[in-house]
């Protein structure tokens, strides 16, 4: 495996949706989903998309796979072009989407597993055994022929991966893998995703959760509003936040007004709100916490303060602070 | 590019989904029979050429539209289903998984044409001579294949949109009556003809009708005629679907909207 051939190759990539066209009435206006956008992706690598709702990760990742077409900008994965040769390529990747839809509810995990391998031509052969195997992989050989409807969401999301293998592909992209699923099932999930790219898989995915990407990812790109703010592996992400301090408030409440307040402090590059039980947390990415924390204090005064602290950056906060608008 | 092995595949799988989901019993069996029940009933004392009439008109041709909905409706059954991306993303067409789950329908469609003309004959003793019952066969087969292919071209517009449905529910009447099926084309406008020409159910319900009636032939170009025309006519809707596909994929992948429901 050469681990410094470029498998993706990402240059100025933009995906406009058109405004939808109602027969009564506007449909809306145009919307800019991604905004030229460039990074490349090497042979093994597991390399993450982060960032908010409605960022444009999900559209990235359907551009590569064949599924949109980009309005400019040039992108090619195994050497092809996604949007023109979306057939030859389609044999050598697969999608696979977080989420309990995108299975045949009311056939039995094998059938899944069997119509898809004629979807890609699986050798005949070879069809029975590799249906058998993936259904191993991901633990569902006992209730392979029970239907899908039956399946818990944790089964569902196996059957998904065990989906997106049938054809051995050379590059899988997931979309938010792990999302909905608990704890122990998301972390076999993981398990999974790294003994793929242990034997060459290369690996692009979505992901909300920061610790996901900090353990799986061996780079990242941290995109807002359809514009990638950062790139490079979690270790430099989080250097990047090395020299600033992050202050934790806990109150009986914040409000967004005060939220913004505090946002507008100077040396404060980044602020999230977090509604805990019964109380709230800000948690802010400044430059030098001691100088702060009576201004925060005296912003929140009348409210119940429950703790101030002091913290260390984690990955999470150098995504916050790289897709704050400020 | 359709691809055998993918339809085989789609074929199969619609089988599961017919067996293993008991609504299909009621648009494939229940409705069927009740159709032809109440055909009976009303037609029985005419006896002749009347009552066929009525059982073709009723019965048979009543569950065309079984046919073509579940034809529209295989790649709206994969959008509601969230399944429309992941075959996509395959190398597989479209228009292969659809063609597959069309054979099947065609192949329901017959089985309907079986209990009709099970009920006429054994449950209301009515004699069913058809004036040739091969050549009514042969265009029964292809009178449900040409309705799945126009099914076919219902169904690609689920590709771009969930509101197809709005489409063939508005398309799906005129078809039955601009086809003759239901009434003579000859108590039609006669600035309906061209519109009738075009679609293939008409001619096969011409080539029906000449195989089951004795000195039936309305359009002057007998049976093998009637036939030859529903096959090309076909042939021009298969491709005209397969073209839609092509060109509504393309439009999806511009827009977005593959797996809106």
């Amino acid at each position: 495996m050469n681990e410094n051939e470029i498998v993706i190759s990402v240059k100025d990539l933009v995906k406009v949706y058109p405004a939808a066209t109602h027969l009564l009435g506007d449909g809306g206006k145009e919307k800019l989903a991604v905004d030229r956008i460039s990074f490349d992706i090497h042979r093994g690598e597991i390399f993450g998309m982060l960032g908010p709702n409605g960022a444009g990760k999900t559209t990235t990742i359907k551009m590569l796979s064949t599924l949109l077409i980009p309005t400019s900008g040039t992108a090619t994965v195994l050497g092809m072009d996604p949007s023109k040769d979306s057939m030859k390529l389609r044999s050598r990747i697969n999608l696979v989407s977080g989420g309990e839809r995108g299975l045949y509810f009311r056939l039995t995990g094998r059938q899944n597993l069997d119509f898809f391998s004629d979807m890609y031509q699986v050798p005949r052969e070879k069809k029975k055994k590799r249906v058998q195997d993936l259904l191993d992989l991901v633990g569902l050989t006992d209730s392979a022929d029970i239907r899908v409807e039956n399946y818990s969401r944790g089964m569902k999301q196996r059957l998904h991966l065990a989906r997106g293998l049938v054809n051995e592909p050379e590059v899988l992209f997931l979309d938010e893998p792990t999302l909905g699923l608990d704890p122990e099932i998301a972390r076999e999930t993981r398990a999974l995703i790294k003994k793929l790219s242990r034997e060459g898989m290369t690996i692009m995915l979505t992901t909300h959760y920061m610790f996901e990407a900090d353990e799986l990812c061996d780079r990242l790109a941290i995109i807002s509003n359809g514009v990638i703010k950062g790139i490079g592996s979690p270790y430099s992400m989080k250097d990047a936040v090395r020299n600033d301090t992050i202050i934790e408030v806990e109150a009986g409440e914040i409000t967004q007004s005060q939220k913004e307040q505090m946002k507008a402090l100077p040396g404060v590059s980044a602020v999230s709100l977090e509604s805990l039980e019964g109380r709230m947390m800000a948690r802010m990415v400044v430059m030098d916490a001691a100088t702060l924390i009576p201004t925060v204090a005296s912003l929140l005064e009348g409210q119940r303060i429950i703790s101030i602290k002091v913290d260390q950056p984690t990955l999470e906060d150098a995504y916050l602070k790289m897709v704050s608008d400020k | 590019m359709i691809n055998l092995r993918a339809v085989k595949a789609a074929l199969k799988q619609q089988a599961t989904h017919f067996f293993v989901d008991p609504q299909w019993v009621i648009p494939s069996i229940i409705a069927p029979f009740i159709f032809t029940t109440v055909t009976l009933f009303l037609f029985s004392h005419t006896g002749g050429d009347l009552l066929l009439y009525a059982i073709l008109g009723g019965g048979v041709l009543g569950m065309w539209g079984n046919t073509i909905q579940s034809s529209s409706w295989s790649i709206g059954y994969d959008r509601m289903n969230g399944t429309l991306e992941a075959i996509m993303v395959t190398p597989t067409s479209l228009s292969s998984v659809v063609l597959g789950r069309c054979l099947w329908n065609s192949f329901i469609g017959l089985l309907n044409a079986l209990a009709v003309f099970l009920v006429a004959q054994f449950a209301f003793g009515i004699d069913v001579t058809l004036r040739d019952p091969a050549g009514f066969i042969i265009a029964l087969v292809l009178t449900l294949i040409s309705l799945s292919v126009l099914g076919m071209v219902f169904g690609a517009f689920y590709v771009v949109t969930r509101a197809s449905s709005a489409l063939f529910q508005m398309l799906e009447f005129p078809v039955y009556v601009l086809s003759g099926a239901v009434y003579s084309l000859a108590i039609l406008p006669e600035w309906t003809r061209p519109f009738s020409y075009v679609i293939p159910a008409t001619w096969g319900a011409e080539a029906l009708k000449i195989a089951t009636f004795t000195g039936y032939d309305s359009l002057g170009i007998g049976y093998w005629g009637a036939l030859a025309i529903l096959a090309f006519t076909t042939v021009i809707f298969l491709a005209l679907s397969l073209r839609l596909f092509t060109y509504l994929e393309e439009k999806a992948k511009v827009s977005g909207t593959l797996v809106r429901y």
